[in-house]
């Protein structure tokens, strides 16, 4: 019954089925869906739905995957979009500049908000993130006016470059993000697999337990705070780029409710679910808007019966019925042995 | 003396839940903690793995003081609990479960490697695996197991953190008859051949006295008795608290 310590051979054979070498088929199958998407739909939306969902993957690894509800993501999201557009005005950055001040002032602040609030749970933590959202919205609206130019946002940046090659025009733009999509999509899939990410799910599952095998729960809630913080920079810096300008709305409370509904349409907790809740609010909102001015009243609907449908959101509801049936299975093969 | 307390207190408000216990473990030893409820059994155990903090008094293993210790710091020092209520993580498999607990002896914030790569760590879930007759198991989710899966998960989590004692908190509370028999002889094994120390609370007196090396006796949050289980059942005070004055 006992192995003996050098011996990996049969353990070998044992982890085909416990846990295989994890597949990358969806990353590859995801990036050939997402290459032909704008001769599908508008590229400037498929532009926005990568950025969205580059947001989401960071904050689906908070609360899908970390089980924490952060209601303030705005500012990390508009912290980057302000941050990135700043350089691009002011010091006609370039856009690889841009993008990494967008990511580092939105770390940076995840640091901060994270030293103070980390250690509060549940609703608290994202009352105080929402707080802390809602400060720096209004700290853009008018104390900071001359530099951020308040309620206009920040309009005048410059036309972005990328090697020569001008990223006002939709295509080259939209396979710029497509790259960076493609690199967040690999990030994110290491991550779930690897050790850190499955602490993350632990700590979901159980803080105590997760803290009673020895681990500092503390830092690892801090840590994924960061690390979704590290996407939502990038994304607001992208957003400025796509958009050529920074809507003050980046910093509203209604992105980070947004991005919250996004997540939770997609299936927190699933590695697409907030790319496939971007793209189905995005588009809905695109196309119904077009109809009718009173588009939200129609995608409001829309979304309640998602939601009855698919109660943990579509690719969630998905999972757990796979899951369920593997279940089954498993039980057949236990009763039958 | 490898654990002991000094006069360890925890009172919550007016409640004095444990109140002034010394108490001693000696390497390798089976010991169980014993009391009617509410006699201070799972706050004792709390206070020595560090979920509470003792309103007074010391806690020492291995001759260091651990008193005012964080939980993942006494866990790393080799001090594990079982749930008396399981704590278990329900949408992981079973052997994902104990494989978190493993690689907490490796690895903490690695966020890159795969942890198919973990080739000891995942090695090691399956020994425990087999140790706590799970292995059939290890791809099921832990929500779908029995009561009685899931008191041995328990146990199979606290033994991946290689703990140097084992807290035990009531593990057959629950099981059938037979369970309770084979979970017996699975704690005394883990005591006998992996030479674990162990510290048990446990109602079923037939496995109390049956395993146990040394026996505590808690009422109303201090010692009452301290003894082999020959000794402690043989005692009058002890009598009178579990079977009412004569």
């Amino acid at each position: 019954m006992e192995r003996s310590e050098g011996d990996t051979r049969p353990v070998r054979t044992l982890l085909k089925d416990v846990q295989a070498r994890p597949g990358t088929t969806t990353l590859w199958v995801t990036m050939a869906v997402l290459a032909v998407l704008p001769f599908v739909i508008s590229a400037p939306l498929a532009s926005e739905i990568l950025i969205w969902g580059i947001f989401g993957l960071g904050f689906n690894l908070l609360l899908g995957y970390t089980g924490v509800l952060s209601f303030g993501h705005a500012a990390y999201f508009g912290l980057g979009a302000y941050s990135a557009g700043l350089a691009f005005r002011y010091w006609q950055a370039s856009i690889w500049t841009g993008l990494l001040l967008g990511v580092a002032s939105a770390m940076l602040l995840a640091c901060v908000i994270g030293a103070l609030a980390i250690r509060k749970r549940g609703v608290y933590f994202a009352m105080i993130s929402l707080a802390f959202g809602q400060m720096l919205y209004f700290l853009a609206l008018s104390p900071l006016k001359e530099i951020t130019r308040g309620e206009d946002g920040l309009t005048r940046i410059p036309i972005i470059h990328l090697f020569s090659i001008s990223l006002n025009r939709p295509r080259p733009l939209y396979y710029f993000i497509f790259c960076i999509t493609g690199l967040m999509l690999w990030l994110t899939w290491r991550i779930l697999h690897s050790p850190f990410g499955k602490l993350l799910q632990a700590f979901r599952e159980n803080e105590e337990r997760a803290r009673a095998c020895g681990f500092n729960t503390t830092l690892v809630k801090f840590f994924s705070l960061v690390l979704s913080a590290f996407y939502a920079g990038l994304a607001g810096a992208l957003d400025t780029v796509y958009l050529g300008y920074v809507p003050l709305t980046t910093l509203f409370w209604l992105t980070s409710g947004t991005m919250v509904m996004m997540t939770i349409l997609g299936g927190k907790g699933t590695f697409l679910g907030p790319l496939v809740g971007a793209g189905v609010f995005l588009f809905l909102q695109n196309t119904i808007s077009l109809l009718t001015p009173r588009w939200e009243l129609f995608v409001g609907a829309i979304f309640v019966a998602i939601i009855l449908l698919f109660p943990a959101g579509i690719l969630g509801t998905i999972r757990d019925r796979v899951h369920a049936h593997q279940m089954k299975k498993l039980k057949k093969a236990a009763d039958a042995a | 003396m490898y654990l002991r307390t000094e006069k360890v207190c925890k009172y919550f408000g007016g409640l004095r839940a444990v109140d002034q216990v010394d108490f001693r473990l000696k390497k390798t030893q089976l010991k169980s903690i014993i009391g009617p409820n509410g006699a201070g059994k799972t706050t004792l155990f709390n206070l020595i793995a560090g979920v509470h903090r003792p309103t007074g008094g010391k806690v020492f293993f291995e001759d260091r003081e651990i008193t005012r210790l964080p939980l993942h710091r006494i866990s790393r020092m080799g001090i594990t609990k079982t749930y008396q209520i399981t704590h278990v993580f329900p949408s992981l498999t079973v052997y994902e479960n104990v494989r978190i607990a493993a690689q907490s002896r490796v690895t903490s914030f690695n966020f890159w490697d795969s942890t198919h790569r973990l080739g000891e760590v995942n090695a090691k879930s399956l020994r425990i695996l087999e140790q706590v007759e799970l292995i059939e198991k290890r791809n099921w989710l832990a929500s779908t197991l029995s009561h009685g899966e899931r008191k041995y998960l328990e146990i199979g989590i606290a033994l991946a953190t290689e703990p140097k004692i084992l807290l035990l908190d009531e593990p057959t509370a629950g099981m059938s008859c037979a369970e309770t028999n084979l979970c017996a002889e699975l704690i005394q094994k883990l005591n006998r051949e992996l030479g674990l120390s162990i510290l048990l609370v446990e109602h079923d007196m037939s496995v109390v006295m049956g395993i146990s090396d040394e026996v505590l006796v808690l009422n109303e949050g201090k010692v009452l008795a301290e003894g082999t289980p020959r000794q402690v059942s043989d005692n009058a005070e002890v009598q009178r608290v579990y079977l009412g004055e004569r």
